[in-house]
Order: C-alpha cells, then sequence, then structure tokens
C-alpha cells in the first residue's frame, strides 16, 4: 500500500513538473500549449476516494494557474472534470467501470477512446471558455479547444501506452 | 440531525465542488479585469432581468389596488368634466350631482329584463332611482337598495324607458331595448322630420330625475324611415360592453326630491 502511494506520489509529481518546466512553454504556433497534467486524472485509480480526487484537481489546478497566470481558468476546468468524472466514466465504459485498470487495459479500445476524448474535449472547452471569456468569440474558442484537445489526446494516449505496457 | 449529517455526508462531493468553484471564480473576479468586467456584465444583466420579472409579479398581484386608483382617479375626472359641461352649457342642475364608485358583483344580459347588483347600499350613499353610468356612458338606474348591495335596472332591460336626444339636432325620443342583441338598442319618438344619419351620436336628454343631459348612450347603426307612424325605427349601437361591466358611477341629482315636491303641489 504505502509502496503504492510512493509510486502515484512520484508520478503525480513528474507529471506536474513536466507540465510546469516543458509543457506550460511549449506554445506551439502560438495556441498550442497542451494539458497533459490530465492524465493524471485519467489514470486515477476508480478504487480511490473521489473526495481526494476533486481536492487533488483544485490543488494541481491552482499550482498550474498560478504558474500560466491563468486566475483559476485551469483550477475550475481540473474540478469541474474531477467531479464529472465518475458520470463519463459510467458513460465511456459502462458496465466494466469498475475494472481497476479499465483506462489503460482490459476494456474496448472504443470506451477507452471515448473517456479519454471526453475528458480532453470537457476540461479544454471549459478553460478556453473561461481564458477568452466572450461569447463574440465563440468561434475561437472552438478553435483552440479543438487543436489542443487534439494535440493532448495524442500525448496523453501515447504516455498511457507506454506506463500500461510497463 | 442525523438524517441531515447523512445527506450532506452523502453530496460531499458535490458540496465541496460548489465550494471550490466559488473559490476559483472568486479567485478570478478579484484577479482578472478580464473576468472581473464580463462577470459583472453578467451579474448586471441576471439583475435587470430578475428585477423585469419581479417587477411584473408585483404589478400583477397590484392590480387591483391599481384598478381601485384608477377608478378613482377616473372619479374625479368625471366630477371636473361635468362642471366644465355645466359651466358651458349654463345649466346650474349639473352642479348639483354627485358621483359614487362601485363595483359589479353580479350582472345578467340574456335575459328580457336584466339586472346588475353591485356592492355599495344604502351605508355606501346610494338611494333608490339613482342614475348609473361608467366612462363609456349609461348603464341604468337603481331600483332596490339594502344596506351594503343595490339592484339596477339595466338598460337591457325591456322595462326601462330612458330619456334620450340627438346629440347634433337634440330632437328629443327614447330609449328601449328589444329584448334580442345585447349590443343593439332601440331609438324611438324620433320623427321622420328630423335629419338623422348613421353614425349620430345618442346622449340623455335631462329631462328625467335620473341622468343629467349628455351623457352617451349610442350611436345609430340602421335606421328605418318607411314607417307609416311618421317616426323613424331607429337601431343604437350601445357603447357600453354589458357583458363586461366591472366598476359604475352612481349618480345622486342632490335636487330631484325638491323637482318632486314641485310637481306634486
Amino acid at each position: 500500500m504505502t509502496r503504492e502511494l510512493i509510486k502515484t506520489g512520484f508520478f503525480y509529481i513528474s507529471i506536474l513538473v513536466s507540465q510546469l518546466l516543458i509543457f506550460n512553454h511549449f506554445n506551439l504556433f502560438e495556441i498550442i500549449t497542451p494539458s497533459v497534467y490530465l492524465i493524471i486524472f485519467i489514470l486515477y485509480k476508480t478504487s480511490y476516494n473521489k473526495t481526494v480526487l476533486i481536492f487533488l484537481g483544485f490543488i494541481t489546478g491552482l499550482i498550474i494557474d498560478l504558474s500560466m497566470q491563468t486566475y483559476g481558468c485551469h483550477t475550475f476546468a481540473t474540478i469541474t472534470i474531477c467531479f464529472l468524472r465518475e458520470r463519463i466514466i459510467k458513460n465511456s465504459f459502462g458496465v466494466n467501470a469498475n475494472l481497476p485498470l479499465a483506462m489503460i487495459k482490459g476494456t474496448q479500445i472504443i470506451n477507452r477512446l471515448t473517456f479519454f476524448i471526453l475528458i480532453i474535449l470537457i476540461h479544454s472547452s471549459i478553460f478556453y471558455s473561461l481564458v477568452f471569456f466572450n461569447v463574440e468569440v465563440l468561434g475561437k474558442i472552438f478553435y483552440y479547444t479543438l487543436i489542443n484537445s487534439i494535440v493532448t489526446f495524442i500525448i496523453i494516449w501515447v504516455l498511457s501506452q507506454l506506463i500500461s505496457k510497463k | 440531525m442525523q438524517s441531515i449529517i447523512n445527506s450532506i455526508l452523502k453530496k460531499r462531493n458535490l458540496i465541496i465542488y460548489v465550494i471550490l468553484s466559488l473559490i476559483t471564480f472568486n479567485s478570478l473576479y478579484t484577479n482578472s479585469s478580464v473576468h472581473y468586467s464580463g462577470i459583472e456584465k453578467t451579474a448586471t444583466y441576471l439583475s435587470g432581468k430578475s428585477s423585469i420579472f419581479s417587477s411584473y409579479i408585483n404589478s400583477y398581484f397590484n392590480l387591483r389596488n391599481k384598478n381601485q386608483i384608477l377608478i378613482e382617479e377616473n372619479l374625479q375626472l368625471k366630477k371636473i368634466e361635468y362642471k366644465y359641461n355645466s359651466q358651458n352649457i349654463e345649466s346650474n342642475s349639473l352642479e348639483s350631482e354627485s358621483l359614487n364608485t362601485a363595483n359589479i358583483i353580479l350582472n345578467s344580459i340574456n335575459k328580457s329584463k336584466n339586472i346588475i347588483v353591485i356592492d355599495k347600499g344604502i351605508l355606501g350613499g346610494i338611494n333608490e332611482e339613482m342614475g348609473v353610468i361608467t366612462s363609456f356612458g349609461v348603464v341604468g338606474i337603481i331600483k332596490s337598495v339594502t344596506d351594503n348591495y343595490a339592484s339596477i335596472i339595466s338598460l337591457l332591460n325591456t322595462d326601462l324607458k330612458v330619456n334620450a336626444i340627438l346629440k347634433n339636432s337634440s330632437t328629443i325620443g327614447s330609449i328601449t331595448w328589444d329584448g334580442l342583441n345585447s349590443k343593439s338598442l332601440k331609438l324611438n319618438d324620433i320623427p321622420l322630420s328630423s335629419s338623422l344619419k348613421i353614425g349620430d351620436t345618442i346622449v340623455t336628454g335631462g329631462m328625467s330625475f335620473y341622468f343629467p343631459k349628455g351623457i352617451p348612450i349610442g350611436s345609430i347603426t340602421n335606421y328605418d324611415n318607411s314607417s307609416l307612424e311618421g317616426y323613424y325605427d331607429i337601431d343604437v349601437e350601445v357603447f357600453n360592453d354589458f357583458s363586461s361591466l366591472s366598476s359604475v358611477y352612481v349618480l345622486e341629482r342632490t335636487d330631484n326630491e325638491e323637482i318632486k315636491t314641485l310637481l306634486n303641489d
């Protein structure tokens, strides 16, 4: 149990540090900033406490907001996906929702894809809606959401495949 | 108490989510000028909309009071109108009029002898044989009174005959109802020698104890001059909609008793 906790803690810190040091400065074409830290909330085990997940989302979002000066946009988007995660899991995996490693193996690939895409899309749409905070730039919000979601998805998918092989 | 704690524990994730969201939005509101102005705009829009909505509801519930205020206001205007008219036609009889308002509590238009009941009686200053009008024109005459209620013989009553004149030519006739159409009255006793046309206004003639001169009754919609008796057969569309009457003014002619005494002598 302690070993698993240390492993999870290490995983969390390494993802957060790589987000802060690498991905936050990505800024490809001045549009793309992948939110790779979402992998923490995607791979969070279903057997773990859900209340802890919301607090974890809050702290993670807060740290990233402080580093990127986004004043709470990441925090709100992150706690929202943490709160909705249970429902998204049920919608994506159906009866297999309780499998401990459902997010990375032992389930249909289409279920996993749905789960990944839903988490990333919901997060990105909330985040960019808050960043622009203007209905008149709805097209821009869609565009940023779509592009960033695609890039984030690719990185997270590759990372999750690497983790599952390990 | 235990059940309350249990339900809170059951919904703890939602409560925590809401609290953390509020903290986040507070951070956005205080630190980011874009979000500050955006939230201010939204708050202004929402408060404006909710104010309009609540004012709609309030105004709906205040309709009865507003209606009462309007009736009172109308009463004052009527009094001023009568004073003005009396000065114009140089008759002091109209100065002896006083008005009283009342609400209709019972009304019928589908009988041949229709009666209206109002919510004021002797205690409210209503007596028998007073004229009853609305802003649009004549309604009827008080038939009987109790302490708190009074009944009115409506214009839509075949027993009632009201003295009337053609407004333009001052030819005297009388208004009756034939019991058929609630919107149409008959103007009788107008000789064929009089000139009239469709649309002419009919007003009270002033030659009765009930109504002063000049209160509107209706307008001519049709007439027939082929009668062998030497009088027109005239249809008059009544100005008042008797099916939707809600409040009326009761006229009191203070000089009635004096005139009656004179007639008896």
